[in-house]
C-alpha cells in the first residue's frame, strides 16, 4: 500500500483548528449552559421541564440531523442565514465559525446538565444564610452558589470540550472539509483513511486519543468534592 | 423594643393544606417558641426573616415595619437586619471560620475587610473564644465551635434581633448545657433580643422569659415565664410548673 509521508503540517493544522473551534465552542456552551442551568435549578417557571428536554436533545439526536437543522436555519435561504446575509453580509456555511456553532450546540447539553445538577446540589440554606447576611441575588450567586458549584461546572465544561473536539457529523454538514479552513482533527482522520494515508491517520488518531484522555482525567479531578459539608 | 408578629399563610404540601395563622407580641430578652415538629415554627422564623413569602399580615421588630400586607410593605431579607442561626448553622463550607464571620461585610471582589470591620471580626473571635480556629474550615471544627461561628457571623452586622432555629438540637446533651449558658451570656453582652424555637422543655426552663406555644400552625398560648409561679424568688426556674404548662399545651393531662 502506498504510504503517504507524515508531515508536521498534516497534524498541526487540523489539531490547532480543532483546538480553536473546540475552545471557542466550549466557552460559548459554558456561558449559555451556566446561565440556563442556574435558571432551571433555582427558579420556577412554566414549561421548565419541556425546555430541559429540548436543550438536552443534541445529546440524543444524530449529529447529521442536527447538522441538517443548522443548514436549514443558517443557509442562505434559512431564516437566520438570510438575515445575517442581508444585514451583516455574513455567511456561516463552510466557515470555521459555522463549525464553532455546530460544536457549541453539540457541547451545550453537557455543560447545561452538569451545571444544573451542580447548582441543585448547593443547598438553599447557604443561599438563605447569605441573604439574611445582607447580600443581594447577584452577590449570593457570585459568593456562594457559583463557588460551591464550580467543580461540577468545570467537569461539565471539560466533557463539553472533549465532545466538541470529537464533533464530526454536524460540523461536516455545516462547515464541510476544507483543508486548513474547516477540516478539523476528526474530519482529517476520516479524509486520511479515505485517501489511504494510513500513517497520517495513525498519528492523528493517537494525538486525538491523548488529548481526550487528558481532558477526561481533568474532568474526573474536578468531580471530586473539595469541601466537606459541615 | 419588641416583636409584633401577625401572619397568615396557607402552604400546600403533599396534597393537603397547612394553615399558618400566628399572632403574638413580646418584649422580653429571650422568647421561646415551643411546639412539636411540624407545628410551623421553622416556617414562622423564615417568614420573619423574609426567606419565605407570606400572603397577609404584619411583622414589626423594634418599631420597624418589615412586612405589612395592607400597606404593601415587604422589606427584602438583606435589609431586615436580622441575625439568623440555622438549625445546622449553614456555615459556608468553602470559607474559613474568619471568612464566614466577616461575610456580611465583604465585597464580591475581595475577602479582605476594611480595618473597622476586620477589628470587629477579631473582637468576635475573642468573645466567642474561637480565635485559634479562624483559619480552619467549618468541617474541621466541633459542633459547639460551629455554633459559636454561626452566632458570631450573625452578630457582625449588628442585627436588631437574633432568630435561632433549634440551636441546640445538633449538640450532645452535655454541650447543650454549656451552650445554653453561653447563649444567655451572649444575650446580655450584646443586649439583643432573642427569639428561638425549640421542642426541648429544658431550653424553655433554662432560657425562656416569654413562652409562646405553637400547635398546628396556631398560637395556643403565650406565657410570661419571668415571674412566679414559673420563677422562684431567686429567679430560678420552677420546673414542675413549667412542665405542667408544656404538657397541657401538648394536650397531655399532667398527673
Amino acid at each position: 500500500m502506498y504510504s503517504f509521508p507524515v508531515t508536521l503540517e498534516a497534524v498541526t493544522v487540523p489539531l490547532l483548528l480543532s483546538l480553536k473551534v473546540a475552545g471557542i465552542a466550549t466557552f460559548i456552551a459554558s456561558v449559555m449552559g451556566i446561565s440556563v442551568a442556574w435558571l432551571a435549578a433555582k427558579r420556577d417557571f412554566w414549561g421548565k421541564e419541556v425546555l430541559d428536554a429540548l436543550l438536552t436533545l443534541p445529546v440524543v439526536l444524530p449529529p447529521t440531523v442536527l447538522g441538517y437543522y443548522l443548514l436549514v436555519l443558517l443557509g442562505r435561504r434559512g431564516p437566520i442565514g438570510s438575515w445575517l446575509e442581508t444585514y451583516f453580509g455574513i455567511n456561516l456555511i463552510f466557515t470555521w465559525q459555522g463549525a464553532v456553532i455546530a460544536a457549541s450546540i453539540v457541547a451545550f447539553p453537557l455543560v447545561y446538565k452538569s451545571a444544573r445538577s451542580a447548582f441543585e446540589g448547593v443547598s438553599r440554606r447557604y443561599e438563605d444564610a447569605s441573604r439574611v447576611l445582607g447580600k443581594n441575588e447577584f452577590q449570593v450567586f457570585s459568593l456562594v452558589t457559583f463557588p460551591l458549584a464550580i467543580r461540577g461546572i468545570l467537569a461539565g465544561s471539560m466533557l463539553a470540550f472533549a465532545r466538541a473536539l470529537g464533533e464530526f457529523g454536524a460540523t461536516l454538514m455545516v462547515a464541510g472539509s476544507l483543508p486548513g479552513k474547516t477540516q478539523t482533527l476528526s474530519i482529517a482522520v476520516y479524509e486520511a483513511v479515505q485517501a489511504g494515508h494510513d500513517q497520517v491517520a495513525n498519528f492523528l488518531v493517537v494525538v486525538t486519543s491523548i488529548v481526550c484522555i487528558v481532558v477526561l482525567l481533568a474532568s474526573n479531578y474536578f468531580l471530586k468534592p473539595k469541601y466537606r459539608e459541615a | 423594643m419588641g416583636v409584633e408578629v401577625d401572619v397568615q399563610q396557607t402552604f400546600r404540601s403533599g396534597g393537603h393544606d397547612f394553615n399558618l395563622n400566628i399572632q403574638f407580641s413580646c418584649d422580653e430578652n429571650i422568647t421561646v417558641l415551643f411546639g412539636q415538629s411540624g407545628a410551623g415554627k421553622s416556617l414562622l422564623l423564615k417568614i420573619i426573616a423574609g426567606l419565605q413569602d407570606t400572603q397577609t399580615g404584619k411583622i414589626v421588630i423594634n418599631g420597624r415595619v418589615l412586612f405589612d400586607s395592607s400597606e404593601g410593605i415587604n422589606i427584602p431579607s438583606r435589609y431586615r437586619r436580622i441575625g439568623f442561626l440555622f438549625q445546622d448553622y449553614a456555615l459556608f463550607p468553602h470559607m474559613t471560620v474568619g471568612e464566614n464571620i466577616g461575610f456580611s461585610k465583604r465585597s464580591i471582589f475581595s475577602k479582605r475587610l476594611i480595618e473597622k470591620d476586620a477589628e470587629r471580626v477579631r473582637e468576635l473571635l475573642e468573645i466567642f473564644q474561637i480565635k485559634d480556629f479562624s483559619k480552619k474550615y467549618p468541617s474541621e471544627i466541633s459542633g459547639g465551635q460551629r455554633q459559636r461561628v454561626g452566632l458570631a457571623r450573625a452578630l457582625l452586622q449588628k442585627p436588631d434581633i437574633l432568630l435561632l432555629d433549634e440551636p441546640f438540637s445538633a449538640l450532645d446533651p452535655l454541650l447543650r448545657i454549656q451552650m445554653r449558658a453561653e447563649l444567655k451570656k451572649i444575650q446580655s453582652i450584646f443586649n439583643i433580643p432573642i427569639l428561638f424555637i425549640t421542642h426541648d422543655p429544658q431550653d424553655v426552663a433554662e432560657l425562656g422569659e416569654r413562652l409562646v406555644l405553637i400547635k398546628q400552625g396556631l398560637v395556643s398560648g403565650s406565657v410570661d415565664l419571668s415571674n412566679p409561679p414559673y420563677r422562684d424568688s431567686l429567679g430560678k426556674p420552677v420546673r414542675p410548673e413549667i412542665r405542667k404548662i408544656l404538657l397541657s399545651a401538648a394536650g397531655v393531662s399532667s398527673a
